[in-house]
């Protein structure tokens, strides 16, 4: 029994001891999970802008219409960033790129890559290496159709209680041919951080 | 064709001198670690059109089904991609901050975009509902299933 005791007494302090130490744990968690950290562009925003945008685009009747036969070959030009933070834009263009890729109803040139594949097309010609008649041809490749293009802003105001930030993503669908805007799409976010009384 | 299911952690019983002990661990390590939140949630099963939605649902959250309610579940196929959209409503006079997700499934069952689909955060004032709607990745998608889970109030675990 004083065995007993005595085992609960050490078990507790150790408890009581353990309780209030500081140390670091690294852990690996849901990458797509809610994340609240703190209220600056997080990846929540970025991956539910992403799946709205791409949504609202494949659910619009006019992608429809254009996808039914066809894969419209596009290009995404880089998102402008009216917003007071900084924010990887080509990160959020390229979620919303890899999704419409990875649906099969749309194709992509990737303007970002030009240089390279003409440093690669040049290497191929003029290296003296390639074959010749095995050498990817020049001017075969597919111009884009379609242009996406967009702008993020932001509205953030606060008092010595709130802050509120407000984000509107805005994204379209230009014609190249005929310079129609085909499908636009705008999707809010409204984050607030405020004081709590209580903390637990 | 799709499926739904609610899930909530079941409370355990434990003896009142562990749960004595449990107690104060927390007690003594919230001045340090918050700590971790339940977050299971409510999800589905494989569901077919007309099927008796509530035989679907499965309950992992006993506390957080009590405060939610699912209903028309509807499915339909826009542009050749699968379209889910079903009713989310509150039984609680608060405000609850909730997270849901949809899975994706192909006709023989494998997941497709596996852990790929963002949890999209949700509020709900109290009494509220409000409508979720899905749209599968591809158009290999048939059957579905969706999650509704607690947001954590401290960023601590996912």
């Amino acid at each position: 029994m004083n065995k007993l005791a005595l085992v609960t007494t050490l078990g507790l302090t150790l408890v009581f001891a353990a309780g209030c130490a500081n140390k670091s744990v690294v852990r690996y968690g849901d990458a797509t999970a809610v994340e609240t950290t703190d209220i600056n562009f997080g990846s929540t925003d970025l991956q539910k802008v992403a799946a709205q945008m791409t949504d609202s685009l494949f659910l619009s009747p006019v992608v429809g219409t254009l996808t039914q036969n066809t894969r419209p070959v596009m290009f995404v030009e880089r998102l402008k960033n009216k917003t007071s933070e900084h924010i990887d834009t080509e990160s959020i263009t390229d979620s919303i790129s890899t999704k419409l890729l990875r649906s099969g109803k749309f194709r992509f040139v990737d303007m970002g890559r030009v240089e390279a594949a003409r440093e690669q097309l040049k290497f191929q010609h003029d290296g003296g290496m390639v074959d010749p008649s095995k050498a990817t041809q020049f001017g075969r490749q597919i111009g884009a159709q379609y242009m996406l293009y967009g702008n993020l802003s932001s509205i953030v105001k606060s008092n010595q209680d709130k802050t509120d930030v407000y984000y509107k993503f805005t994204l379209r669908l230009m014609d190249l041919e005929s310079g129609l805007v085909e499908w636009a799409d705008e999707t809010e976010i409204r984050k607030t951080k405020a004081k709590e009384s209580v903390g637990w | 064709m799709f499926n739904s299911k609610i899930t909530t952690s079941t409370s355990k019983k434990v003896t009142s001198s562990l749960a004595m002990i449990l107690l104060s661990t927390m007690v003594i390590a919230g001045c340090a670690n918050k700590t971790p939140p339940v977050t299971a949630g409510t999800g589905t099963s494989a569901m077919t059109q007309g099927d008796d939605f509530s035989k679907h649902l499965e309950v992992h959250n006993a506390d957080l089904a009590k405060r939610l309610f699912i209903s028309d579940v509807k499915s339909r196929k826009s542009n050749d991609l699968l379209e889910i959209n079903l009713t989310l409503t509150s039984r609680y006079e608060k405000s609850q901050k909730l997270q849901y997700h949809f899975n994706w499934f192909d006709e023989a069952g494998f997941v497709i975009e596996a852990g790929k689909t963002p949890w999209v955060p949700v509020e709900l004032h109290g009494k509220q509902s409000t409508t979720l709607r899905g749209l599968a990745p591809n158009t290999k998608v048939s059957t579905f299933s969706v999650y509704v889970r607690e947001i954590p109030e401290k960023a601590y675990e996912y």
